[in-house]
């Protein structure tokens, strides 16, 4: 039976981990490589990179970051996100170390791209993040680079019923950074109905994630500042969860 | 020293399997010609991609027939995941596309679900030493199209709305349709086991 995942998340600004709190403040980490080798020793299924600041600066993907990362020669499946525009940047980020690709600005702004960057890769390498939040109107979409919360572009629908993306990153951008904060309503919008859902942003105990992973369309739960205050928080969580809908805690040094 | 040829073919994770493949102790080359290919001991061919892209990319570094001559000679040869679904006679990924033929099968679509991305187990079908330590454990799988090839050349089977064929295998020349490269200590020790089986066959 396919498990459901517990991915770790780390928000890259400036090329240094940070702890992000609404993706309003930051609060400096470290080295992103080296927390992502604690994830992978910890054994989390996936692990996802957010460089939030390369699209805004128009600087493409961080293909630096992702060379140190690989370096590692870490075995884990890494999901990279941050400034990927055009085919070429998505196909540039598999080749150097990434197993799947994290869209943001241009799966609104440039659908027809995402297309693209799908027919070679293959949709299942394709995430799309879509950052919700709630208005005086409900639920709207919220775009980091004005700023300001937006309608649904009517052109991203297509990627959804097309298949053009396997999976959709939500993110309660409210919340992100906030304990046991996630808003659950926000998995059961009506656009993003029948989609495969990673859910993230105030996501950390252990009950409220059992209750996200026994939705249907859940296919993981994202967890990114909460999986770094102490050693070993992936095996303890998971220890704490269910058996049987995700994958058991693994530890490197038993079996080795 | 056993040594792995990582086959560039203009797409996929070539950084996550080579770097996999060191850490197990083999020495890796990368590279699309003759020169390269020839002298190492198993050829690799990784896969992240849809299958027309990655054929055509095979095509035009004249790939298509050096591997298939290589499998004719029964060299070693691994497919990962898209690299696994090459090695089928044909593929229906965005129309039809035909594969390099070494194992007889064909890839079609998943059709419910469209995906399967996470990990998933893996049930060993017959006694083939591929997988003596590895029945029923966890790998991670990406892929959203499986390799439908006859009873005589499964290894392995998943379980994903229904059945499919993980692990395949004619002679010294073998696919898998996870990624062992990124399936922490279960996936290093199979691709461990596959490396040297396939090389000592």
């Amino acid at each position: 039976m396919l498990k459901k995942r517990i991915v770790g998340v780390i928000t890259v600004k400036k090329g240094w981990a940070v702890q992000s709190i609404g993706y309003q403040r930051y609060l400096p980490l470290g080295r992103p490589e080296t927390i992502a080798e604690n994830l992978d020793r910890w054994g989390v299924d996936e692990i996802l990179i957010q460089s939030i600041d390369r699209s805004t600066a128009n600087q493409g993907p961080d293909y630096d970051l992702i060379y140190r990362l690989a370096s590692r020669g870490l075995n884990t499946p890494l999901v990279y996100g941050g400034g990927i525009k055009t085919r070429e940047h998505a196909t540039a980020v598999i080749s150097k170390g990434a197993d799947r690709i994290l869209v943001d600005a241009s799966f609104y702004d440039h659908p027809e791209e995402i297309r693209r960057m799908a027919s070679v890769l293959g949709a299942q390498a394709v995430i799309a993040s879509v950052p919700l939040l709630f208005t005086n109107s409900g639920i709207a979409l919220w775009d980091y680079r004005t700023q300001r919360s937006r309608g649904w572009p009517s052109a991203c629908a297509g990627l959804l019923t097309d298949s053009i993306v396997s999976e959709i990153l939500v993110i309660d951008k409210s919340h992100e950074g906030t304990p046991a904060s996630f808003d659950i309503s926000f998995l059961e919008t009506p656009f993003l109905r029948g989609s495969s859902l990673i859910a993230f942003g105030g996501i950390n105990k252990p009950c409220q994630i059992k209750d996200i992973l026994d939705m249907p369309d859940v296919t993981a739960v994202a967890i990114g500042n909460f999986l770094n205050y102490r050693e070993h928080a992936v095996q303890e969580l998971k220890h704490s969860l269910p058996k049987g809908s995700i994958r058991e805690p693994y530890y490197e040094l038993l079996h080795s | 020293m056993i040594t792995v040829g990582i086959v560039d073919y203009g797409a996929g994770n070539h950084a996550s399997v080579t770097h996999a493949l060191r850490q197990l102790g083999y020495k890796v080359r990368f590279g699309c010609s003759a020169d390269v290919l020839d002298m190492v001991d198993v050829i690799v061919l990784p896969g992240v991609g849809a299958y027309p892209s990655a054929m055509e990319g095979m095509e035009s570094r004249g790939l298509v027939k050096y591997l298939r001559k290589q499998a004719a000679q029964n060299r070693p040869m691994l497919g990962i995941c898209l690299g696994m679904q090459l090695l089928a006679t044909e593929g229906y990924e965005l129309g039809h596309t035909p594969g390099l033929d070494i194992i007889p099968g064909k890839v079609t679509p998943l059709r419910s679900p469209r995906w399967h991305i996470g990990w998933n187990s893996i049930e060993h079908k017959g006694r083939d030493p591929l997988l003596v330590e590895s029945d029923r454990e966890i790998f991670y799988f990406n892929h959203s199209f499986i390799f439908d090839a006859p009873e005589d050349y499964v290894v392995a089977v998943s379980h994903h709305g229904l059945q499919f064929n993980s692990i395949v295998r004619r002679g010294k020349v073998a696919g898998v349709q996870f990624h062992p490269e990124k399936s922490q200590l279960a996936g290093n020790r199979m691709l461990k086991n596959i490396i040297e089986s396939l090389y000592y066959a």
